[in-house]
């Protein structure tokens, strides 16, 4: 496995708290997997601190994190970032129950 | 400056003295605690309306003569630390201070509501914060469940 | 149950209005999410790890038919289709937009409901006792006191900015703790004095978390009257006292043991002797007049219900005899029964209802409990009033609507938190692992045989789940990016109240479950007789022999990486 190479600048679309990773070109993809990759840490703060300062309307608590990137592929760190990457582990809502059908053809 | 008294924007009448500077020659100066408590006499008897600011972890308790200050100035270093309405309450219904009381700091209008019912009257708003829609802020609530330094009658007293 | 009147619906209008206001000052830029979010905070609003999150009041967990179909509405037209229920009887939606929270607060005032104050440095929902005003072991019925306290914490302008969260539970029942006052900023019991005087002991410091504390008495009797000055006067000594320089040790509990009760129960007696005034005292018309809208709904006459009940234990119906056995209580009404509804089931999150599942407990509880039902802190639902002639008609119905589990207060009536699957502060996840609970254990003679054990699942130190005080307590905890849990024993939040102690070295998620199959196995093997519940054990014999249990050795269970 790789050593973990490269930063992305994160957040959370202000709209609906949903997860947001800057992509290179500066907009904003709910995918991790389009996110812009930094070489440099500090490149990537100093990215954050310009959200911070000038893009609240869209993007709230944006900060940096590590990944591993190889290839096409980009690998957070941490299993949070991972759930933050792909969602809750568990379904979300549970199915209704089946209706026990005594007769054919409901 | 402009700030916030009696529910009107108004030019403030009073100014802040840091410690360490030097006091006007005239005027409505406001000081530390600090300050006030090492040279009140001089300090009183020099200025006809005198003005204390406290710090947010500052109690009334430390404030001699109270009843000779024009104003005490409350500080909010953060708009989340919430010791100034604590703080205000008791100067009001406590020690029955009946001069200006102001919040200075960090203040924002969503906490206006809130700080004029715990007894202050005055408010500097953080800078850069406007000021003309600010005012709506004492309006959003015609009713109130508690008692507070505005009304010593919880609701069940006034249903 | 309380009715507004004009001035609780200008009330909550209002509020709704404001909060509307400051969500188009913050979609416009005009104010940071930093001043945001403290104000967003005090309406309920959390940012999640997927979405935002709002959490709507229930106060002391009842609620009206009507406003379980109005939840279930919300659920389906701003949200996933499901809610979630709280460890504190709230209800909390994971998926809604930020531009809809105002809409859907408008949708909660028309059911008086709201989400005021249900999160931020403020007081938060008063909790009770699930049984309050029908238990047999009641003193007297906390709600109206739990309603009064409701009223005075809502916009209180002086402690809307403490160091942090403050929460208050109330029971009426001095004999069984169900409210866990015990581990609150401030619990409060009803009590009688020896002139039979009713009254209330104030304890005060209690909590989970960092450092868990129970809560210690702050005034043996405090008479009725005073009940909302003194109350004001623990929290204003906190708002001036308690620390905030740092976030994990700025609860109550901590001025409290930095301070010693003496210290701080001295320095809220001097701000009560000089702030209380006549107006503040809380006159027996106001208490009446509140306690009006708890009275017993018109019962009809009936037989006791003690030889149905027994009846039905021992009947053929397997199924539902385990349901009375274990989900049904005793009332006071002869010929009544209150029925503890379990949402728990393999496969679903604790606490998590579908929509279709909240239209169909409205129906019930309009057709089997006076149109009432009560959210219980342990993420299940009661319906206080139900006549035992009807049970079993009730269970069939509650089977076919996923909802009939005879498994409350055994093993797989687990309490977890959201965890790290929605929750921005896990360090790990907890669902799963409830999940994979409810699943392995999921045998009714095994639920039956182990008895009465409480399973409580946190996925991070803010103890949301509870996990001290669990009989069975898991932690989890962050290793270097990773998921571990921390297993503990012998908690519990009542009467009895103690603190768990951590059993040996943390365990990876593939491990956790068989360590607690291991820990009951061992409980099985060494209970004095079948009446001895497992808390008991623990209690008797210590943690060793569940150590050797899980770990294989004493060694091995002190071996570092927990």
């Amino acid at each position: 496995m790789p050593a973990p190479n490269r930063w992305v600048v994160t957040g959370k679309f202000t709209d609906d708290g949903s997860n947001a990773w800057r992509r290179a070109d500066g907009t904003w993809s709910r995918r991790l997997v389009e996110a812009g990759l930094y070489t440099e840490e500090a490149l990537a703060n100093a990215q954050v601190a310009e959200t911070i300062a000038n893009e609240q309307r869209q993007i709230s608590d944006a900060y940096v994190i590590k990944v591993y990137a190889f290839g096409a592929t980009i690998d957070p760190l941490t299993a949070r970032e991972r759930i933050r990457a792909n969602g809750p582990t568990i379904r979300v809502r549970r199915p209704d129950p089946e209706r026990g059908s005594k007769t054919d053809g409901d | 400056m402009l700030i916030i008294r009696n529910r009107a924007i108004v030019e403030d009448d009073f100014v802040h003295v840091p410690d360490g500077a030097e006091l006007p020659a005239a005027g409505k100066p406001i000081v530390t605690l600090a300050r006030y408590a090492g040279a009140r006499e001089e300090l009183l008897g020099r200025y006809p309306a005198l003005g204390v600011r406290m710090a947010s972890d500052q109690l009334p308790g430390d404030i001699p003569d109270l009843d000779r200050l024009v104003l005490i100035a409350i500080e909010f270093p953060r708009f989340t630390d919430g010791r100034g309405y604590s703080t205000a309450r008791q100067l009001r219904d406590r020690h029955r201070f009946t001069g200006e009381l102001r919040a200075v700091g960090w203040v924002l209008r969503d906490q206006l509501y809130y700080m004029e019912r715990c007894g202050f009257d005055a408010f500097e708003l953080k800078p850069g914060k406007p000021l003309e829609n600010a005012l709506e802020a004492f309006r959003e609530f015609s009713v109130t469940y508690q008692a507070a330094a505005d009304d010593k009658r919880p609701l069940y007293r006034r249903r | 149950m309380y009715q507004y009147d004009d001035n609780d619906r200008r009330i909550i209008t209002e509020r709704a209005r404001q909060f509307r206001g400051q969500i188009a000052r913050r979609l416009s830029g005009e104010i940071s999410e930093e001043e945001f979010k403290p104000l967003r905070l005090q309406n309920g609003l959390y940012m999640q790890l997927h979405a935002y999150m709002l959490r709507v009041a229930i106060p002391y967990g009842l609620l009206s038919s009507t406003q379980v179909r109005k939840l279930a509405h919300i659920a389906r037209t701003y949200d996933r289709g499901y809610a979630h229920l709280t460890t504190r009887q709230n209800v909390q939606y994971n998926w809604p937009k930020l531009a809809d929270v105002p809409t859907i607060l408008d949708e909660l005032a028309t059911v008086e409901m709201h989400a005021v104050q249900t999160s931020g440095n403020c007081v938060r929902n008063i909790t009770a006792d699930h049984f309050a005003g029908i238990a047999p072991d009641e003193l007297e019925d906390p709600r109206p006191y739990c309603e009064i306290l409701r009223q005075w914490s809502t916009f209180h302008p002086e402690f809307a900015y403490l160091p942090r969260k403050f929460k208050i539970a109330v029971t009426g029942a001095p004999g069984e703790d169900r409210a866990a006052v015990r581990f609150h900023d401030i619990g409060l019991r009803i009590v009688e004095n020896e002139r039979g005087e009713r009254g209330f002991e104030v304890l005060v410091g209690g909590g989970l978390g960092r450092t868990p504390e129970i809560g210690r008495v702050c005034r043996a009797f405090l008479p009725k009257r005073h009940f909302l000055s003194y109350i004001e006067s623990i929290l204003r000594v906190y708002n001036l006292f308690g620390r905030r320089d740092n976030k994990f040790k700025a609860r109550i509990k901590i001025l409290v043991t930095a301070l010693g009760i003496d210290e701080f129960r001295r320095r809220v007696d001097e701000d009560w002797e000089t702030t209380r005034t006549p107006e503040l005292e809380l006159p027996n018309e106001e208490i009446a007049r509140v306690a009006a809208f708890f009275e017993p709904p018109p019962y009809e006459p009936l037989q006791t219900s003690d030889r149905q009940l027994a009846g039905f234990e021992l009947g053929r119906d397997r199924d539902f005899g385990n349901w009375v056995k274990n989900n049904v209580m005793r009332h006071k009404v002869p010929g009544y029964s209150a029925v503890i509804i379990s949402v728990k089931a393999p496969g679903t999150p604790p606490g998590d209802v579908s929509d279709t599942q909240l239209d169909s407990i409205a129906d019930v509880a309009d057709r089997y409990s006076f149109g009432r039902i009560v959210v219980t802190h342990t993420q299940n639902f009661v319906l206080s009033d139900v006549k035992t002639s009807e049970l079993q008609r009730l269970h069939a119905e509650l089977v076919a609507l996923d909802l009939g589990k005879p498994n409350a207060n055994k093993l797989t009536d687990v309490i977890t938190c959201p965890g790290l699957d929605y929750c921005d502060l896990a360090n790990a996840r907890s669902i799963p692992v409830s999940l994979e609970i409810a699943e392995r254990f999921d045998r009714i003679d095994y639920l039956n045989d182990v008895g009465d054990v409480s399973i409580k699942i946190s996925g991070c130190i803010n103890a949301c789940g509870h996990h001290h005080v669990g009989n069975i307590g898991i932690l989890g905890i962050d290793k270097r990016g990773e998921e571990w849990y921390q297993l503990m024993l012998g908690g519990s939040p009542g009467n009895d109240a103690s603190i768990g102690e951590i059993l040996g070295a943390a365990l990876a998620q593939d491990e956790i479950v068989d360590a607690i199959e291991r820990v009951l196995g061992r409980y099985l093997q060494i209970r004095e007789s079948e009446d001895e519940r497992f808390i008991d054990t623990v209690r008797r014999v210590g943690l060793e022999p569940f150590k050797q249990a899980v770990y294989g050795s004493v060694a091995k269970a002190a071996a570092v990486g927990g």
